[in-house]
């Protein structure tokens, strides 16, 4: 692979090419906020929270998706960058109903902890107050529309770790779900596998075990991202 | 130096943010030493008075409580949100996702608990709910706002020996700030 050389936050960087800038990133302990994006699964730059400047182009890109380029100069962590990740961040609150205080994942929430990351102590947009669906029809997890932040890496690693394509999305803008097959009860899929590898990648607590009370919750996103390792090594 | 006045008020809550005030436990006495707390709660009757810091917990339900906090507005020279209700209406804004009329009818009337009697409450010294419950920003201008249900003990006093020492309060850190 060819070698090139890029310069992020004033570091220069000598890498191979055909790599995103969060992957460089990250090998270089450049911190970036994420929330789509999952270690092993397909990026998709849903989530518009790891934007990063870059030289000569006029717009925000999305630092999981845009692949590097030799003598490229990438800023992560400018004023810019900063308040369009807050105002991301308040957005994915008032979209729908994040109540803390009674959610199963309190404590332990992707979402919670990137409010602490962003500095968020209160919301500057109207909430939506959105009437959302809880569907408890699975046997063994429960599919809460109210906590969803449409990241999809549920319907990510259904399809490409698990291979059931029980997963996908519905809908636009606020409108938007995330569906079991055609839009049926989760419990009535003839997809799913029960595997639960989905509520383990979900960030928030929009998909979670019954068997867990609340702010007992404590998922392990990380262990989708090793099965793809150690499944890669074939052993 | 003349003392600081601090109001504190309830409003639509469970009062768990004054329970945690209360947690500040003996450095009550320094906040003491600097202001003195003329309305509260537990103080009876009065018409809100003109204060320095004015600490609002919980949302805006009803009409009452939207007369109150623009009465609040006018007399205080800073207003802080306290608390997850004060700020993003949490519990007390859950019932935003269904109308109000039903709301109340599966409380008083439908509800499994009541026997065939029940009953829609109407009383004319009872406050009249509004159809959402609204966090205070989205009414009147918050100059701080300290998350959590409740706020920690500790955020609480931070804010208040901030800003009764003329200092600007910094709650960006996690230690201090907790949402739920």
């Amino acid at each position: 692979m060819a070698k090139l050389t890029l310069q992020i936050d004033g570091k220069t960087i000598e890498t191979e090419s055909g790599r995103t800038i969060l992957e460089v990133c990250k090998e270089n302990d450049i911190h970036i906020l994420t929330m789509c994006h999952l270690k092993g699964i397909t990026d998709v730059g849903a989530c518009r929270l790891c934007l990063v400047e870059i030289e000569g182009v006029s717009k925000l890109l999305s630092a999981c998706t845009t692949k590097i380029a030799d003598k490229m100069v990438v800023r992560t962590d400018t004023e810019k960058i900063k308040r369009y990740q807050r105002i991301t961040t308040e957005l994915f609150a008032a979209e729908r109903n994040h109540v803390c205080s009674v959610c199963i994942a309190n404590g332990h929430c992707e979402l919670q902890k990137l409010a602490y990351d962003v500095k968020m102590d209160h919301i500057r947009y109207p909430y939506l107050f959105p009437q959302c669906e809880v569907d408890t029809s699975h046997p063994l997890y429960v599919l809460d529309h109210n906590r969803c932040i449409v990241c999809t890496r549920c319907v990510r690693v259904c399809a490409e770790v698990e291979g059931a394509y029980n997963w996908d999305v519905m809908n636009r803008g606020t409108n938007v779900r995330v569906i079991s097959d055609f839009n049926t009860p989760w419990g009535e899929s003839v997809t799913c596998t029960d595997c639960g590898k989905c509520v383990e990648a979900c960030p928030t607590g929009a998909l979670w075990p019954k068997a867990v009370v609340q702010g007992q919750l404590n998922k392990a996103p990380q262990m989708i991202s090793e099965l793809i390792e150690k499944r890669k090594m074939k052993l | 130096m003349s003392k600081k006045k601090i109001a504190t008020v309830w409003l639509g809550g469970c009062s768990g943010c004054h329970m945690s005030l209360l947690d500040i436990d003996e450095r009550i006495l320094e906040v003491a030493q600097l202001a003195d707390i003329v309305k509260c709660p537990i103080v009876d009757g009065k018409e809100f008075p003109e204060v320095d810091i004015a600490l609002v917990e919980g949302a805006i339900t009803s009409d009452e409580h939207l007369k109150e906090i623009l009465h609040i507005r006018k007399q205080s020279k800073i207003l802080i949100s306290l608390g997850d209700c004060a700020i993003m209406t949490n519990v007390t804004g859950m019932r935003n996702y269904f109308n109000l009329k039903d709301v109340l009818e599966t409380s008083y009337v439908g509800s499994i608990s009541n026997d065939d009697a029940g009953e829609m409450p109407n009383h004319w010294a009872l406050l009249k709910l509004k159809d959402k419950v609204y966090p205070l920003q989205e009414i009147v201008e918050v100059d701080y706002s300290i998350p959590g249900c409740p706020p920690s003990a500790d955020a609480i006093f931070y804010v208040l020996s901030e800003l009764l020492n003329d200092r600007i309060p910094d709650l960006s850190e996690a230690k201090k700030m907790k949402h739920g």
